[in-house]
């Protein structure tokens, strides 16, 4: 590749990166906080609200992207936008994965680091939107209680939990130790999981460049490899256990 | 009711739900053996249904801050005599 090749593909992330952080700033002020604002006072139920909103916010981002850069193809399968009720495991390649899947599902709760509910705005939105703290002390263990004692009326109403149970992103693709939070929420729901895998999002923003990958072609997928029905009255159920049928599947 | 009655019921969930084998009872639960505020909770709702009541919102934040066996035996201790 030439030197001007180069400094054209760079010019080109660059403005493409800066349009869509230019979405992400004003596209919440100017579009966005009114009706974050409008539902904080008026919504009966401020916590489906908020999840909408954070639905359609990252959809649109999603939907600027793929309008800013022409190779970009997401493909998501369409047995993924059916799950409801289930806690769902995914590994992690890229910050973009939980905005992915929040623009997926519109009734949706994750776990986020505890360091964002300190961030003012931001934090509100994490906490009225159910989300749940990684870690609570202080402050934020009553964020934690009130969000597990809603957590099983939520999935059973047909929300999903989805979680990274690598807890951090995947340099090299391979799968990383398994935290244990996601499998004892899915114990203590009775509920079904959903182990999803994403391809290629690290290809489009990858870990350690601001800069988003703008002139390849870029096929993004989110599929779902396998579903666990555990029956929780059973040995086979223990956390240890259900942790190692989702890895199972992962390496197959 | 008993403190050993507490210590055998506690153990039994440590064992049952978290699969912990007699933890020694001033070791630090979440160093040893990575219990953390999501096991906490979950082992919450086990006392509650040991105890056969609901614990305040208060209640469940104070025992977010324990962090050995010993300590939750006191806390259960505490909330049973609290409520007798």
């Amino acid at each position: 590749m030439t030197v001007l090749a180069k400094f054209l593909r760079s010019v080109n992330d660059i403005l493409t990166t800066l349009l869509l952080w230019t979405y992400f700033l004003f596209g919440y002020i100017i579009f966005f906080s009114p009706f974050y604002i409008l539902n904080t006072f008026f919504s009966k139920n401020q916590e489906r609200s908020f999840q909408a909103l954070n639905h359609f916010f990252y959809k649109g981002f999603f939907l600027w992207a793929r309008f800013l850069i022409p190779r970009l193809k997401i493909k998501i399968q369409d047995n993924v936008r059916t799950i409801r009720s289930s806690v769902i495991v995914c590994n992690h390649l890229s910050y973009l994965d939980p905005i992915l899947l929040i623009s997926i599902f519109k009734k949706q709760r994750t776990i986020v680091k505890s360091i964002f509910f300190n961030v003012p705005i931001f934090g509100n939105v994490l906490t009225i939107s159910g989300y749940i703290p990684s870690d609570a002390s202080g402050d934020l263990s009553s964020i934690l209680i009130d969000s597990m004692d809603t957590m099983k009326e939520f999935i059973a109403s047909g929300g999903n939990l989805f979680v990274f149970p690598e807890g951090t992103r995947s340099r090299d693709g391979s799968l990383g130790e398994f935290s244990k939070g996601a499998f004892r929420i899915a114990r203590h729901c009775k509920a079904s999981i959903k182990v999803l895998q994403i391809k290629d999002t690290n290809q489009l923003f990858q870990p350690g460049r601001f800069f988003f990958h703008t002139l390849d072609k870029i096929r993004i997928e989110v599929n779902l490899i396998g579903t666990i029905e555990p029956d929780y009255k059973s040995t086979d159920s223990s956390v240890t256990s259900l942790m190692r049928q989702v890895r199972t599947i992962f390496e197959n | 009711m008993e403190r050993k009655e507490i210590e055998k019921h506690i153990l039994r969930i440590f064992h049952d739900e978290f699969e912990i084998e007699n933890p020694e009872n001033d070791i630090d639960l979440r160093e040893a053996y990575g219990f953390d505020s999501i096991d906490a909770i979950e082992l919450l709702a086990e006392i509650e249904v040991f105890l056969g009541f609901e614990l305040t919102l208060d209640e469940k934040k104070q025992a977010m801050e324990i962090s050995t066996l010993g300590q939750i035996y006191d806390y259960v201790e505490n909330l049973s005599n609290s409520r007798d």
